[in-house]
């Protein structure tokens, strides 16, 4: 799961899809519209597109079904009424289950809440997981009463879709699907159809302490070796120089080693790696895992700020969404970085991006009032999205046209990061990359990097792995 | 040992018989304290563990130095247990109550008459299925959680307390051992009550069970104890948050995002005290329930 | 009993069904209600399982595409599931002799000792009161954390020895400490309450006889009367032992799990399938395939420990 482990935070994903773009490999993620300040449309039209709002600051969840009047279809954003499919009697409302996996970071659970109250036209339940929330989503997927709205790791997993377990959402994005990050929006399509619908836009990075590489006379690292060495240097007392993970980084820093020798998972619909390029790149993660410079068995994952803020490490390799606590605990006192190229001329520099795309189980009992809900929170209601991207921890708004109005995202290091994220940006995992390639990723680069296993051995007994799950995903 | 038994059989000649324990006998009789009184505390650390980092506060947890005892226990952290929302502690641990009592009670229930059954009443096919019962006992209900799960999944039971409680009621153990118990149960005195007149059903109820309360009491309490503590099958069936178990919950929150230590440690003594303070309660009954567990190998 | 002479083919044949003095109905009625939940939630579960397993049955319970025995060839060849058993072994390598000394070594020291014997057992029982989720969670944050606060590096620094990242690293493979002192903890009271019921069912009469045929008390009484009362005793806690290591999972899932992803060491054979039946790989024909190997595994195992046993004790009788 080595991807999807980083996912299983925010971004990762593990499994799926993208299907084939054929730059895969070295497609910027270019946001023109973003910093194009489109500050103009606003208020107005937005405050619109939001109409029932009367609801919010109330955070219940289990407001009662079929109080309301207005029933069923009454507004515009079904595209096919919730009626349809039991919602039937006479003014009652469909009750929607939703699922999110837990994100962090203070009043985000409230907020969801406070959006799903809002929602006019069904009741919607709220389901919040800590832990292991895939696993949860997936198998109960498979069971006679689903969750009619979850959220996936970039969509999706491509068995889902071809099991039919998944509802086609292409419909939902109307006029707005040109407006939708790219790159997102193709990471959840397979098959010419949209499967997912992107929410916010997450991407991992590098964070540093400003006055400790500065006492260290540290540089921000611009290949490996130099990062190597900055761990050395930061490393003082019982402050460790850099912290990826306890698990040395299997877990996140495989596509950025991937990407750091110019290969990627897949491409073209093929294996996108050698153990010849792909080797010394995880072997390199090895060398920093014993080095005693990397901050392991940490109480906190690298998805929580804590390590940094609390000092346990000088660098830390974590997510945009903690840009709010980084900046309450250190001040100005943080910088960002990319994974760097494995070395000068060899690869890039990258962070990994993506989204958790909103679906709607195929086998609900509403599956067009989940459509309705879902076009309404994720394509139509800019105002909450706005609020979601920004207002707990930071992500960027999947509708380019509300990115462009993220005003806390435009200052300070988080403007810094969004620099990086045009420039270096990668998609996570693609659509092909199933749970079982993922695994045996995920496998190998346990073994190469807290083994110090031959990391070319390891990788070919991947590629074939890849290669059967290829040809199975791809024969149907 | 081998020292202090040598030592014993020059004793006659040194203490003369006496009561007094010879020298290297009574320092191996220190050293045997010495080490069950250092093991003792060992073994109680943990839990001074989980009390103390449930009233720490988060920075002396993440501090780089052992802290011994907070500087000023925080109470407060089991109030915020379950004013957290990003888990339903008071759901799970509400939920965890309703499954262990209703586990025990019914698994007692269905096992003591099965047992009974087994144990007194003639009938053709007692021995097949007495076979079909024993059988099970040889592959772990933990081995066969996928097979159980496609079939409660198939009942719609997933994420409900039904789903949670009913698959575990069949414990063929308990039925063992009540069989065993009844087994052995005085037939004079059930004699006597069938020429008062009891049946089948009266003779257990009226004579049986009140005879044989420790048997009960014992497996009752290994039943809720195994029950509370269970995580394999809660984790499996409780897909929804709202279903889960306190140990569920408890794992859940160790995986979280941003996971609050103290309030963790504080959910874990909730989870563990009430339950720690039972089996003190109970610890006679517990033993001999494991005592007979132990004896059916 | 009287009537046990009766034809049976003059009765109505509900009569014959109820049987004389109705215990057939009797029998039913006490056993029923047991023997029909065994089977709807034993029986048929095992049953169902082996039908999904000549599936492909990813992402359904209810597949069409049948495979024959190429889930139970994929499971059997799977180095990742050969390496979960050899990953039991390894445990029940350690777990099992160690756990079977300590208890028994606290049972003859607590047996002996004529203080506070209430205390010492209460002690070194009340941890298996403790679930296997809380104990992870301690020992995982609180005591074998990677940090220089957690209990275990604490103590070592008193030492002078620098900080472990127990759970994290691999060379050495300390997490197998963590596992074991884990388990050691939470079970020996339990199998240590086996050996004193053990111990105080040797008649004292023995020790007597001991005592007057002059063999030494210590040593010899152990190795000669004690040991070998306690050979059935001895003979359960290892086939119970065995069957709980088995079926690790709590401790496991608890202390490497991280997000819904586990490491490929110290995987064990629960774990292994919990993660391709309930992972997001959901197949559950695998699954199920691999769930019936286990089964007749474990099945087969016990069926050898009680032969073997009951040759032994036949042996000695």
């Amino acid at each position: 799961m080595s991807m999807g482990h980083s996912s299983s935070r925010r971004a990762s994903s593990q499994e799926q899809a993208e299907a084939a773009r054929p730059d895969a490999g070295g497609t910027r993620l270019n946001r023109r519209a973003f910093f194009a300040v489109g500050g103009s449309l606003a208020a107005a039209g937005l405050l619109a597109a939001c109409g029932g709002n009367t609801g919010r600051g109330d955070a219940s969840t289990t407001s009662q079904p079929g109080t309301a009047a207005g029933g069923a279809g009454t507004s515009g954003a079904g595209t096919s009424g919730p009626a349809a499919s039991g919602a039937g009697t006479g003014g009652s409302k469909p009750t929607l289950q939703q699922w999110y996996h837990q994100y962090g970071e203070e009043g985000t659970e409230a907020a969801v809440k406070r959006y799903a109250a809002s929602y006019p036209n069904a009741t919607v339940e709220v389901s919040w997981f800590p832990g292991d929330y895939e696993s949860k989503a997936a198998s109960a997927l498979l069971t006679s009463s689903p969750p009619d709205v979850f959220e996936g790791a970039n969509g999706p997993t491509i068995d889902q879709i071809q099991q039919g377990l998944v509802a086609d959402l292409t419909d939902l994005l109307g006029d707005a699907k040109s407006d939708f990050n790219p790159a997102m929006l193709e990471r959840m399509s397979y098959d010419g159809k949209v499967w997912g619908i992107p929410e916010t836009i997450d991407m991992q990075l590098l964070v540093y302490r400003k006055s400790l590489l500065d006492k260290a006379g540290v540089k921000p690292p611009t290949s490996f070796e130099e990062l190597r060495a900055a761990a050395k240097a930061l490393t003082q007392g019982k402050q460790k120089g850099l912290f990826v993970g306890n698990d040395g980084g299997v877990g996140t820093l495989v596509g950025p080693s991937l990407w750091s020798v110019g290969e990627d998972y897949v491409t073209d619909g093929k294996v996108g790696f050698t153990p010849e390029q792909a080797g010394p790149a995880l072997a390199g993660l090895h060398t920093l895992f014993t080095s005693g410079n990397l901050l392991l068995g940490a109480p906190t994952d690298w998805s929580d700020p804590s390590a940094l803020t609390n000092g346990l490490c000088a660098m830390q390799w974590t997510g945009l969404w903690n840009f709010p606590q980084f900046q309450k605990a250190l001040g100005d006192d943080f910088g960002v970085a990319a994974w760097p190229a494995f070395a000068a001329g060899a690869g890039k520099p990258s962070v990994p991006i993506g989204a958790y795309g909103s679906c709607v189980a195929a086998k609900g009992a509403n599956v067009d009032a989940a459509k309705a809900f879902v076009k309404w929170l994720w394509v139509d209601n800019t105002a909450d999205q706005l609020d979601f991207a920004q207002s707990y921890g930071f992500h960027l708004p999947s509708r380019e046209s509300v990115a462009a109005k993220a005003d806390k995202l435009k200052s300070g290091q988080a403007a810094e990061a969004l620099k990086i994220f045009q420039t270096d940006g990668h998609a996570q995992t693609p659509m092909l990359w199933t749970s079982k390639s993922s695994t045996a990723m995920s496998d190998a680069a346990t073994r190469i990097i807290k083994d110090g296993a031959d990391a070319k051995a390891e990788l070919a007994k991947v590629v074939a792995t890849v290669e059967a799950e290829l040809k199975r995903v791809t024969a149907k | 040992m081998t020292s202090a038994a040598a030592q014993r059989v020059r004793a006659p000649h040194l203490s003369g018989g006496g009561v007094r324990q010879p020298p290297l006998e009574r320092a191996g009789a220190i050293l045997r304290t010495v080490l069950l009184v250092l093991g003792a505390l060992l073994f109680l650390i943990p839990f001074y563990l989980i009390i103390r980092t449930a009233l720490a506060t988060e920075p002396e947890i993440a501090e780089l130095e052992f802290t011994l005892w907070p500087a000023k226990a925080q109470w407060q952290n089991f109030a915020d247990v379950f004013s957290n929302s990003q888990v339903p502690f008071a759901r799970a641990l509400l939920n965890s109550v309703l499954v262990s009592v209703v586990q025990t009670v019914l698994t007692v229930v269905l096992a003591a008459l099965a047992g009974y059954g087994l144990a007194r009443i003639p009938y053709r096919y007692s021995g097949l299925v007495s076979g079909l019962v024993l059988a099970t006992l040889m592959i772990p209900a933990a081995v066969t959680f996928v097979p159980t799960f496609v079939m409660v999944s198939s009942l719609g039971w997933v994420s409900s307390l039904r789903g949670l409680i009913i698959p575990g009621l069949f414990s063929a153990l308990a039925v063992f051992l009540f069989r065993q118990q009844f087994s052995d149960f005085p037939r004079d005195l059930e004699e006597a009550g069938r020429i008062d007149g009891l049946g089948y059903f009266g003779v257990f109820w009226r004579i049986v069970v009140p005879n044989t309360g420790a048997v009960f009491a014992a497996i009752g309490a290994i039943t809720f104890l195994a029950s509370w503590n269970a995580f394999l099958w809660p984790l499996v069936i409780g897909q929804d948050p709202n279903s889960w178990t306190i140990q569920v919950a408890l794992s859940a929150y160790t995986t979280s995002q941003n996971p609050n230590y103290s309030q963790l440690f504080a959910a874990a003594t909730i989870a563990t005290v009430p339950v720690l303070l039972l089996f003190v309660g109970l610890q006679r009954f517990i033993r001999q329930g494991y005592e007979s567990t132990g004896s059916t190998g | 009993m009287s009537s046990a002479a009766a034809p049976a083919a003059s009765r109505p044949w509900w009569r014959v069904l109820a049987g004389n003095q109705n215990r057939n109905l009797w029998f039913w009625a006490f056993v029923g209600p047991f023997f029909v939940g065994l089977l709807i939630f034993v029986y048929i579960p095992i049953l169902w399982s082996l039908y999904l397993s000549f599936f492909d049955a990813r992402n359904t319970v209810t597949p069409t595409d049948f495979v024959g025995l190429q889930n139970y060839a994929t499971m059997l060849t799977d180095p990742n599931f050969l390496s979960s058993l050899g990953t039991f072994a390894l445990f029940a390598v350690f777990i099992v002799p160690v756990t079977f000394v300590f208890s028994l070594g606290l049972a003859l020291a607590i047996n002996r000792t004529r203080w506070f014997q209430a205390f010492y057992r209460s002690a070194f029982f009340l941890p298996t009161a403790c679930s296997y989720v809380v104990a992870s969670l301690v020992w995982k944050m609180a005591i074998f954390n990677g940090l220089p606060s957690g209990l275990a590096n604490t103590v070592l620094s008193w030492f002078g020895i620098g900080n472990i990242a127990w759970l994290s690293i691999t060379d050495p493979p300390w997490y197998w400490l963590v596992l074991v002192t884990l388990r050691l903890w939470l079970q020996v009271g339990f199998y240590m309450i086996l050996f004193l019921a053990g111990l105080q069912r040797i008649p004292p009469i023995l020790y007597e006889a001991a005592a007057i045929d002059g063999a030494k008390p210590g040593w010899q009484t152990l190795r000669y009367i004690t040991l070998p009362q306690l050979r059935a005793t001895s003979a359960a806690v290892l086939v119970l032992l065995l069957i709980n290591a088995f079926q690790a999972f709590d401790e496991f899932y608890n202390t490497l799990s991280s997000f819904g992803s586990y490491p490929p060491y110290a995987r064990p054979p629960l774990v292994y399938l919990y993660f391709i039946a309930f992972g997001r790989e959901q197949n559950l024909g695998q699954g199920s395939a691999g769930a019936i190997i286990l089964a007749v595994l474990v099945g087969l195992v016990t069926i050898l420990q009680l032969r073997f046993l009951r040759e032994r004790d036949g042996a000695r009788r």
